[in-house]
């Protein structure tokens, strides 16, 4: 196994370890468990923007996928009266679906325009379900979601929460270890080099594409039970931008960096809140730094010099 | 409908300067300045604090704001930029910059300025007036025929600029050719400064025009910045014809679909209509291909 | 392998110290939470929440303490920015609580606000939103107590005056496309309605961010409308609006429900403003009492200005604690609070004259007195100032 890889898998599986025996230490407190939760929540949608960076795309609309898993577990729960159960796999496969039908139109696009394209289908995602009448309920949103499992504690939500985020990450991992995986790689490094060896390109381009829309999905309908609400600001292209640096100071060349980046910027985020009115502000600051210092991501630290394989 | 096409002009007017900062910047670096709108949020403050609170001349304030957004450009071209694109393996990461740096604006604004929304006293105040609004006449304050004016005075000494003279030859250059550009003797570096000085001065002085009609606060720089990708990608990122069309058909799309359609189906629309049309014109209107 | 013990390492130690903090307690000292909108274009709602509490916190500091029960507690407010994010406020609300925090001031919006409720029922607290959501204060819902007068009470009140005073026959709305505001708008429009006026423009809006109006707005008084209703607007978007519609030439009146700022009316519209009805507070200069001056100055001192948004929201915790006062049990148990407020009533500090009291109201819109009772004034502005056209007390 490549160092990458052992890296990686040591990272992923130590994180896993470490969440499944967290809550012995924390002594019930739910706020931890809350901020946990939401890192999970975000690292799963995270890899979507992680698998879209595989394929030589910079991916600012996962915040509106999310939004459309979290509006599709919202309405079959209160309108159809779906168990949470179903709603889950439905919202993750009709994202991965529009996902797929939108990347087969925008693909083709790339660099920044691609990009660009993407924060407007985010901000367009938004504007329709602001603007989708009695079946969204506009600007109201859905609320008074019930969560899936009764009773106070948060453990039952919680261990979701890592079960969805070991599936994210099994995904990932899959998709970037394997044939596909490479073909992605190549397909990243020179396009029209791959296209020429006789690959479909665009299918694979398009499968990805839908996969990663559908991580995104799934995320969504997790955070609609977990705030028992949805509206059309739930995701926003902020939040998209978000996303999108959590990947980027995880480490792209590490199916873990979504992680990563997911849990140490919003854990930072938290232990900020001393700051209060400046934490923003620092955040802001520490993230060109890490820019500046760290260009490859957290999980690249040592292994400058043992020159990687890309 | 007459009143919906003056809207329409003036707003087209100011996106036109808008999105030429923008352009500007990814022609001559092939970044985008993610953090444009907040560049123009700061020009506004610039001139509330100049012309609003110490009483300087509007036409001090003004050009004021513009040279200080330049400093701001140049700087963040030579400690932000020029060492990302030298050390990064992937050039994803000068984007990363660029967000970051307009997080760091918004936010350094907001705890130095705080959130309240902000105006300036009027610097012309009268109206032309063309019979009566709810009949269907037409009204223009003296306010924004003043703001369109010095905009298009603005967009056309930039195009002789960039046209006439030997740095903006080598804006166009640069823009055109970096490897070309530095066989022929330009000073790449230097250049690239003053292209990023430049846009983000434009932004600067959009900003700084606009306070005195629409005022300024902290958070206005986003939805700024979504506007002005819309503007270059409908009509070609890093060509200057394409800043200013796309800039005038947004502010025409703004004006007539608020008139006709309710308030946010009028944006969903645009970006359904812009992404429908970038997937047969990739490149928008009149602009080349990526890579 | 070092790294991966290091990094997991690093992340052990934040969380346990993170844990560590929620399990600290001290004597002596009552926090107070604050969870609001601290940033972005919003940012003067939870702002005004989180100085407010202080300032009122930093008076009672300064002589010692507030006493309840006998004792002296110091004063401290926790506040956090949700960014008007219902995720945010989830975890924010889940941090107080976890501190032992068992009265929290805010959120500002419906969206936060109705986030926020499960967690306030599972942690048997109480918060005060600033939010007009029904479904918050009317039963089964009992963990919230709405800070201010709603729109929707405050509505039928200036269409009445308008109707009788300026002989408005028709009216016309415009709101913000969020969900307070839509949600103002549907019921202002419900309203009028009720009062026989004529409605000429029942669901336009604007989308957050605009700052040009003249489109939307020539659209409204295309419509030809005696009044223009603006549901819902920040202080940050009326100031354009208004002079928007009167650069087009509109000579009709245009009101809001909600609470608005002089400073930033004067600054960005000045004379274009005037006769601009909106919602005041305690603070205009003609109800003040002595207690409200002094108020003001400590305010002033803490943030350098005043907002007159803080008008409203100054009684919040001084309610807060008075009940304390009134029941030290309260301290620990939001059901005995919940039991006094029934009843509970105090001359109002802050109007002179002492002749107004200070209670819980609510029962004609939540059937129940879910609500802290402010005085409804209605100000009008002058070009530079607030004038108060009428004070009036909400119907219980």
């Amino acid at each position: 196994m490549n160092p990458l890889k052992k890296r990686d898998l040591v990272v992923a599986i130590g994180l896993l370890a470490v969440m499944l025996v967290l809550p012995l230490f924390t002594g019930g407190s739910r706020y931890l468990l809350s901020v946990l939760m939401n890192c999970a929540g975000l690292s799963l949608i995270a890899f979507g923007v992680w698998l879209t960076f595989t394929i030589g795309r910079i991916n600012i609309c996962q915040a509106g996928f999310a939004l459309i898993g979290s509006y599709t577990t919202a309405i079959a729960m209160s309108s159809f009266g779906l168990s949470f159960w179903l709603a889950l796999p439905l919202s993750a496969g009709i994202a991965a679906l529009i996902g797929g039908v939108i990347g087969s139109f925008i693909l083709k696009l790339r660099g920044i325009y691609f990009s660009m394209l993407t924060i407007c289908v985010t901000e367009a995602i938004r504007l329709a379900f602001l603007n989708g009448g009695d079946f969204t309920r506009g600007s109201k949103g859905i609320t008074g979601l019930a969560q899936p499992f009764g009773g106070d504690s948060a453990l039952p939500m919680y261990y979701l929460a890592v079960a969805l985020l070991a599936i994210g990450l099994g995904v990932t991992w899959r998709m970037h270890y394997s044939r596909v995986g490479r073909i992605f790689r190549a397909m990243r490094l020179n396009e029209d080099l791959a296209e020429s060896f006789g690959t479909n390109v665009w299918r694979y381009r398009v499968m990805a594409f839908a996969v990663a829309c559908g991580l995104g999905g799934l995320g969504g309908s997790y955070f609609a039970v977990f705030t028992q609400s949805v509206y059309p600001q739930s995701f926003t292209v902020q939040h998209s931008i978000y996303y999108m640096l959590f990947c980027f100071l995880g480490g792209l060349e590490y199916a873990s960096g979504a992680v990563v980046g997911a849990f140490v910027l919003t854990i930072l985020f938290e232990l900020l809140s001393q700051f209060q009115q400046y934490q923003t502000l620092i955040y802001g600051v520490l993230m060109i730094a890490v820019i500046l210092l760290l260009p490859n991501g957290l999980m690249a630290i040592r292994s400058a010099g043992k020159g990687e394989r890309s | 409908m007459f009143q919906v096409l003056i809207n329409g002009l003036v707003l087209g007017c100011v996106y036109a300067l808008v999105a030429l900062g923008l352009t500007m910047v990814f022609s001559i670096m092939r970044v985008v300045n993610f953090a444009h709108g907040q560049m123009y949020m700061l020009g506004g403050f610039v001139v509330y604090y100049l012309y609003g609170e110490f009483h300087l001349p509007f036409f001090v304030a003004l050009p004021a704001a513009a040279a200080a957004l330049a400093l701001v450009g140049a700087a963040f071209n030579r400690f932000f930029f020029q060492p990302v694109l030298a050390n990064a393996t992937r050039e994803e990461n000068s984007m990363l910059m660029a967000v970051g740096t307009a997080l760091l604006l918004e936010n350094l604004a907001l705890s130095a300025f705080g959130e309240k929304q902000r105006g300036v006293p009027d610097v012309v105040d009268g109206t032309f007036i063309l019979g009566d609004v709810a009949d269907g006449g037409v009204i223009l304050t003296y306010a924004n025929a003043m703001v369109a004016a010095i905009a298009v005075l603005v967009i056309i000494a930039l195009l002789a600029f960039v046209q006439y003279t030997r740095p903006g030859r080598a804006l166009r250059a640069v823009a055109q050719d970096r490897e070309a550009a530095r066989l022929q003797g330009v000073d790449v570096k230097a250049t690239t400064t003053l292209g990023f000085a430049i846009g983000a001065g434009l932004a600067g002085l959009a900003g700084g025009l606009l306070v005195t009609v629409y005022g300024v606060n902290a958070g206005v720089g986003s939805n700024l910045s979504t506007k002005a990708f819309i503007m270059i990608m409908i009509g070609g990122a890093g060509v200057t014809s394409g800043a200013i069309v796309g800039g005038l058909l947004l502010g025409f799309a703004e004006a007539i679909g608020y008139d006709m359609l309710p308030g946010s189906v009028t944006y969903l629309m645009i970006f359904v209509a812009m992404i429908v049309f970038l997937v047969f014109k990739p490149n928008g209107l009149f602009g080349k291909p990526w890579g | 392998m070092n790294n991966r013990m290091m990094l997991n390492g690093l992340v052990t130690a934040l969380f346990l110290s993170m844990g560590a903090q929620a399990a600290r307690a001290e004597d002596n000292v009552l926090k107070i939470g604050v969870d609001g909108v601290m940033s972005g274009e919003a940012a003067s709602w939870g702002l005004v929440n989180k100085y407010c509490a202080e300032t009122t916190a930093e008076m009672y500091n300064a002589k010692g303490g507030v006493l309840i029960g006998g004792k002296k507690y110091k004063l401290e407010i926790v506040a956090l920015d949700d960014k008007n994010d219902p995720k945010a406020s989830v975890t924010n609300a889940e941090k107080l609580t976890s501190d032992g925090i068992k009265y929290i001031i805010g959120p500002n919006i419906d969206t936060t606000a109705l986030a926020v409720k499960p967690v306030m029922e599972r942690a048997k607290a109480l918060n005060f939103p600033y939010a007009f959501a029904k479904e918050l204060y009317t039963a089964p819902a009992n963990a919230s107590v709405l800070g201010m007068v709603a729109s929707y009470q405050v509505g039928p009140v200036m269409y009445s005056y308008l109707k009788t005073k300026k002989g408005v026959k028709s009216i016309a709305f415009l709101a913000r496309n969020e969900s307070d505001a839509k949600n103002q708008q549907a019921e202002g429009v419900e309203a009028a309605k009720k009062l026989g006026l004529k409605v000429t423009a029942d669901s336009d809006s604007y989308e957050p961010g605009t700052k040009d109006f003249m489109p939307v707005i020539t659209k409204i008084i295309k419509t030809k409308p005696d009044a223009i209703v603006l549901s819902g607007v920040a202080p940050a978007d009326a100031p354009l609006l208004n002079k928007a519609a009167r650069d087009l030439g509109f000579k009709g009146a245009i009101s809001t429900e909600t609470a608005q700022d002089s400073t930033i009316l004067a600054q960005v519209a000045g004379a274009k403003a005037a006769g601009f009805m909106s919602v005041g507070g305690a603070s205009t200069p003609e109800i003040q009492s002595d207690a409200m001056k002094a108020y003001i100055e400590a305010y002033k001192k803490h943030v350098g200005e005043w907002n007159d948004e803080a008008g409203t929201k100054v009684y919040a915790l001084e309610l807060i604690l008075a009940v304390l006062q009134k029941n030290p049990a309260a301290l620990t148990d939001v059901e005995v609070f919940k039991k006094e407020m029934a009843t509970f009533s105090m001359p109002n500090p802050y109007v002179k004259g002492g002749k107004t009291t200070l209670e819980f109201v609510g029962k004609a819109d939540f059937g129940r007195r879910s609500q802290v009772g402010v005085p409804l004034v209605v100000n009008e502005f002058d070009g530079k100032e607030f004038k108060t056209l009428f004070v009036g007390t909400i119907k219980n």
